[in-house]
């Protein structure tokens, strides 16, 4: 949206606008286990942000701590999703539906991979590194069956939100220009 | 036609996930078991007749397999103090020590027992005898 190096009061309120929309629509799609728009609204504020959007990952995982207590998936938070911010500036240019339902899903399917690092690096600090991976592929196999549900929902969602959304924000975005 | 390229990458990179994700599943995955160990337990009551049982079990000691044999028709009852359950029934057979010298002792593979059902480990093939006894 605004692409200067600097942060303007219109910026630091916009990413208090992000942070309240995704938090709500993680509140609204709770009682779905598996089913977010976080991945959604992350992806499509990167592209529309820019790199601004990088606070408003830290400020999100804040107020998640904050709401649930900071617990082992609160440092998995930490490196997650910065991550889909970066795979999606990597990705900005593209503008197909359908690969970003892709990117959205592949994350989704993953997102059990990348939460088992923790669960690596405390079986290897309790044991050896054997155990560490035992404990880390343990934890990931048995929650395969929710990363394809997580898969499935980012698919769909990105693949049905994608267009209005981004027409809506493009919309803003001139607005904001005028 | 660049994008398409890219699109269809994409698309097969996330079915190709997909399968492998499933494979591991299946091979790696839980697997509901009907019980780890399977272990006979014996009756022996006072006429010297046996009645046998076998169990599927994951239980970690002796008494946790004898409740579940409820199921198959074991009873047993006792008193429980700071040592665990000493048994005075099974089955309905009253043992009573201060009438007759009556117990009812534990054999495991068929020696004498070292631990009461709540101490006793359950090892996958083993055999645990309840032998209704008189003190000599």
């Amino acid at each position: 949206m605004n692409n200067s190096s600097k942060f303007t009061v219109k910026d630091i309120a916009l990413i208090g606008l992000m942070v309240a929309i995704i938090e709500v629509c993680k509140a609204a799609l709770s009682f779905l286990p598996n089913i977010e728009l976080t991945s959604f609204w992350l992806i499509m504020f990167t592209l529309f942000f820019g790199w601004k959007v990088i606070l408003v990952v830290p400020v999100f995982i804040l107020i998640e701590g904050a709401l649930y207590g900071m617990q082992l998936w609160w440092i998995m938070y930490l490196y997650i999703w910065p991550l889909l911010v970066l795979i999606a500036w990597l990705f900005r240019k593209n503008e197909s539906a359908i690969m970003w339902a892709v990117i959205s899903g592949i994350f989704g399917l993953c997102f059990g991979a990348l939460c088992s690092i923790p669960y690596f690096v405390i079986g290897w600090s309790s044991g050896d590194f054997v155990s560490g991976l035992r404990s880390g592929f343990t934890w990931w196999i048995a929650g395969i069956p929710w990363d394809m549900i997580h898969c499935a929902g980012n698919f769909v969602l990105m693949l049905v939100l994608y267009h209005p959304i981004r027409t809506a924000m493009k919309k803003i975005q001139v607005a904001a220009m005028q | 036609m660049k994008n398409n390229k890219k699109t269809i990458i994409g698309v097969v990179c996330l079915v190709a996930l997909l399968a492998v994700f499933s494979v591991c599943w299946f091979a790696f995955g839980p697997k509901a078991t009907k019980g780890a160990k399977h272990i006979t337990v014996e009756v022996l009551n006072s006429a010297g007749e046996a009645t046998e049982y076998q169990l599927d079990t994951d239980a970690e000691f002796l008494r946790q397999a004898m409740d579940e044999l409820n199921a198959q028709g074991f009873s047993y009852d006792g008193t429980d103090s700071e040592y665990g359950i000493m048994v005075s029934t099974i089955n309905g057979e009253v043992a009573d020590y201060n009438t007759d010298g009556a117990y009812w002792s534990l054999f495991v593979n068929d020696e004498y027992g070292q631990y009461g059902a709540d101490s006793q480990p359950v090892t996958d093939g083993d055999k645990y005898t309840w032998a209704y006894e008189y003190a000599k």
